[in-house]
Parts: structure tokens; C-alpha cells; sequence
């Protein structure tokens, strides 16, 4: 993908603020204002916000060329095809399959196996062929060394876990557990050669190094939520436990009860035939 | 189930989340001999850096959280205020402990440029997460459903 700058007269940095970080608080307040509105037209509202976001994060290089933050834009652009293509595909999958409630035609299925196999192999060739985020020629998108890494050891652990729940909790599940023990492995295999062979433009070397930095991302990641859901949960407790008790009720008076029973009595019994 | 049955299983299925990572590391060493190389120096500032930003975003998308929570207790102010000082706290923290020199400065030259790239690039991995979770659930449930119809009962006897 060629980046030609666009040329405003525009501080830098309000063109940053302007045409990147507002569409990436665009994302998840349009997501937001989806979710928490009942009302059809805001929903629809909250949906093109996010849509207009992730327009404008994708069009970032172009509009904002000065700001490095950006390449996380060019990363976005370049990724959310072959991601959109596995998504579909298994949604394609799973509801072609036995469901219940909203089943698909079985030639989903066929379409559904296409589109995820075509997903991951345009991801995998980023890696082992020449469809790699470049920024330039040569020059690989830096966000694409914490994408990949982060995604292979993620879904390797994910898939394993998936495999293990399955055969521990699941009732007779062997044949699913397998297939997941299965997705594990590539991921392991496909981390594995990367580690030991070097890519077109992503060398076995680099890889190591961001693969160990991926891993520190995750244990972050994981540290710095938990920490959070701890605070969250630390200032709803004080809260509560700061609200008077709620009054408690008078017992019901013999009217009441005498009432409640003769209710109860009118329901119970049915007639005899 | 029983309680002790439960909390094995849930020790079992934990030791599979990490066990890709430590057979990748078992693998690497034997099939192709290459010791880890873990380079401290590299790894401890991301770790920092991930906790931190992870920690201030995450409390954001909580602070938000909290409006649903308000509905159904008359709006009160006193969680805002508390989860509004948590968040602060975070990007306090940030802003201070990447000040402190270059420990937590990665290949970025001031507080602002790193606390900007720690966003993005957080951003990136929680992505990549999303993806992973997607692609582990979604197979899961393909899995599941491309089996035959299973009866969960006997058939009557006649």
C-alpha cells in the first residue's frame, strides 16, 4: 500500500488529534451509544458513528502521513479483510452446522470453510509471503510484530484451553476436542517455523524478540484488567455497603392473612369430575 | 460434580492455557537447540507499560460501565466520582512512572510520545486478542455443531 501525503495547513498536532484519535474514540462510543439506546434510530446512529471511525482510522495514513501513530490505522486497513473473511467464515460454519434456531443452508458450510481458510492464509502470507504491511518498500508496519505474535500465542493457548473444557466438562466431546488440539497446534507449528525461518521481510530473529514482547503484552494486559475489575469492584462495594439498609415490612395482620388464604384456597384444588 | 472434582478441572484446564507457550520453548530447544534469550532490559518496560495502559483503559471502558449501573440506582454520583478518581489514578501513574527516566521510555523520546505509542499500541494487541477470542470461540462452536443430532435421552421402553 503506497502512502502519498495529503498536505494541510494544519498544526500537526490538531490533525492528529482531528482525523485520528477522535475516529478511534468514534469505535467504541458508536458502540456505546448502540448498545445502550433502545430507540432504532439511535442504533443506527451509534453504528455509522463507529462505521465513520473506523473509515477515518483506515484513511489515517493518507490524512495524518506526520503522525507514527498512524501506522496503526495503515496496520488496521491492511488486516480487517483477511479478519473479516475468518469471522464470516466461521459464523458461516457454525450456523450451517446442527443449530436449533437460525440454521443455514448446508452450501454455507462450503463457502464458510473457503472463507476462513482464505482469511488465515492471507494473514499467514503477511507473514511467509509478500502480502506483509509495508509502509514503504522494505519498511514493515511496526504494529504488525505486536499483531501477528500476539494473535498466533493467544489462539494457541485459547484453542488448548477450548480442547481441555471439552474433554473435561463436555460429554462424550473427543472428536471436538480433537479438532481444537488440532487449531493449537498450528498456531504452536506456524510460531514454531517462525522462530527457526526467516520470512520475506520478517526475519526468525525479529520474530523471537517480538513474540517474547508479545508475551510480556499478554501478562500486562491480563495484570493491568485485573487491576481494574479490582478497582471497579472495590468502589460499587463501598457504595453499597454506604446505602442505609432498606426498611423492613410490618408483619401481614390477621385481615391479610385471612385474605392471602382465602386467594391461595380459591386457586388450589381444581374440580372434581 | 463435586467441588474438589471442579476446582482440579479448573487447575487442569489453566496449566493448558500456558502450556502452548512452554512447549514452544521446550520444542525450540530441542528440536533446533536455540536457549530462550529473554531480554529483560526489553520485556520488563513492556510489561510496565502494557499493566499501566491496560489498567487506565480498562477503568475507562468500566467508568462507562457505570451508566448502566446508575439506571436502576437513581443516578448516583458517588461510584462516578470514585471510578473518575481510579482512572485518574492510572494516568497519574503512567505519566509519573514513565517520567522517571529511561526505564520506561521505549525507544521513545518523552513522556508524551511514549504514553501515546503505549495506547496504540495497546490498542493493536487488544485486536489481536479480539481476533484469538473469535477465532478459539467461533471454532469451538463449528466444532460442536458439525456433529450429528445427539439424543439426550433414552428412548422409552415399549
Amino acid at each position: 500500500m503506497n502512502i502519498t501525503a495529503q498536505h494541510w495547513s494544519m498544526d500537526p498536532m490538531l490533525q492528529a488529534v482531528i482525523l485520528f484519535w477522535v475516529p478511534v474514540a468514534m469505535l467504541p462510543l458508536g458502540v456505546w451509544i448502540s448498545q445502550s439506546s433502545k430507540r432504532q434510530g439511535q442504533v443506527k446512529f451509534g453504528r455509522v458513528v463507529s462505521l465513520v471511525g473506523i473509515l477515518m482510522v483506515c484513511a489515517s495514513p493518507w490524512t495524518v502521513p506526520s503522525s507514527p501513530s498512524t501506522d496503526a490505522g495503515h496496520l488496521l486497513g491492511s488486516i480487517i479483510g483477511p479478519c473479516m473473511m475468518m469471522v464470516i467464515g466461521m459464523y458461516l460454519i457454525a450456523f450451517s452446522g446442527n443449530v436449533p434456531v437460525g440454521k443455514l443452508p448446508q452450501s454455507d458450510r462450503r463457502l464458510g470453510f473457503l472463507l476462513a481458510a482464505a482469511g488465515f492464509s492471507w494473514l499467514a502470507g503477511m507473514h511467509w509471503w509478500i502480502l506483509t504491511p509495508q509502509l514503504s518498500p522494505g519498511v514493515v508496519n511496526p504494529y504488525w510484530y505486536v499483531f501477528w505474535p500476539t494473535f498466533l500465542l493467544l489462539t494457541s493457548c485459547l484453542a488448548s484451553f477450548s480442547a481441555t473444557a471439552l474433554l473435561l466438562i463436555g460429554d462424550e466431546r473427543k472428536t471436538e476436542a480433537s479438532l481444537m488440539y488440532g487449531l493449537s497446534g498450528v498456531s504452536l507449528l506456524m510460531m514454531l517455523v517462525g522462530l527457526n525461518l526467516d520470512g520475506p521481510e520478517m526475519s526468525s530473529e525479529e520474530f523471537r524478540i517480538h513474540l517474547g514482547l508479545a508475551t510480556a503484552d499478554l501478562l500486562g494486559i491480563l495484570l493491568g484488567c485485573l487491576l481494574s475489575i479490582l478497582a471497579f469492584a472495590s468502589v460499587i462495594f463501598l457504595y453499597e455497603r454506604s446505602l442505609p439498609k432498606p426498611q423492613t415490612v410490618a408483619p401481614p395482620s390477621n385481615d391479610e392473612l385471612e385474605f392471602a388464604a382465602s386467594v391461595i384456597a380459591n386457586h388450589i384444588g381444581g374440580e372434581e369430575e | 460434580m463435586s467441588a474438589s472434582n471442579s476446582s482440579f478441572n479448573w487447575r487442569v484446564m489453566i496449566l493448558a492455557l500456558i502450556l502452548p507457550p512452554l512447549l514452544l520453548v521446550a520444542l525450540d530447544l530441542t528440536l533446533f537447540g536455540n536457549v530462550p534469550s529473554v531480554a529483560m532490559p526489553e520485556i520488563n518496560p513492556r510489561i510496565a507499560n502494557a499493566t499501566l495502559t491496560a489498567y487506565t483503559l480498562c477503568s475507562l471502558v468500566l467508568l462507562g460501565n457505570l451508566f448502566f449501573y446508575g439506571e436502576s440506582r437513581n443516578r448516583p454520583l458517588a461510584p462516578l466520582v470514585g471510578m473518575v478518581a481510579a482512572v485518574s489514578l492510572g494516568v497519574l501513574a503512567t505519566i509519573f512512572f514513565i517520567g522517571q527516566g529511561s526505564m520506561l521510555l521505549e525507544n521513545n523520546g518523552s513522556v508524551r510520545a511514549q504514553a501515546v505509542y503505549n495506547v496504540v499500541h495497546t490498542l493493536v494487541s487488544t485486536g489481536a486478542i479480539i481476533l484469538a477470542v473469535l477465532v478459539a470461540v467461533g471454532s469451538t462452536f463449528s466444532s460442536i455443531t458439525a456433529q450429528k443430532n445427539r439424543s439426550f435421552f433414552d428412548d422409552e421402553q415399549e
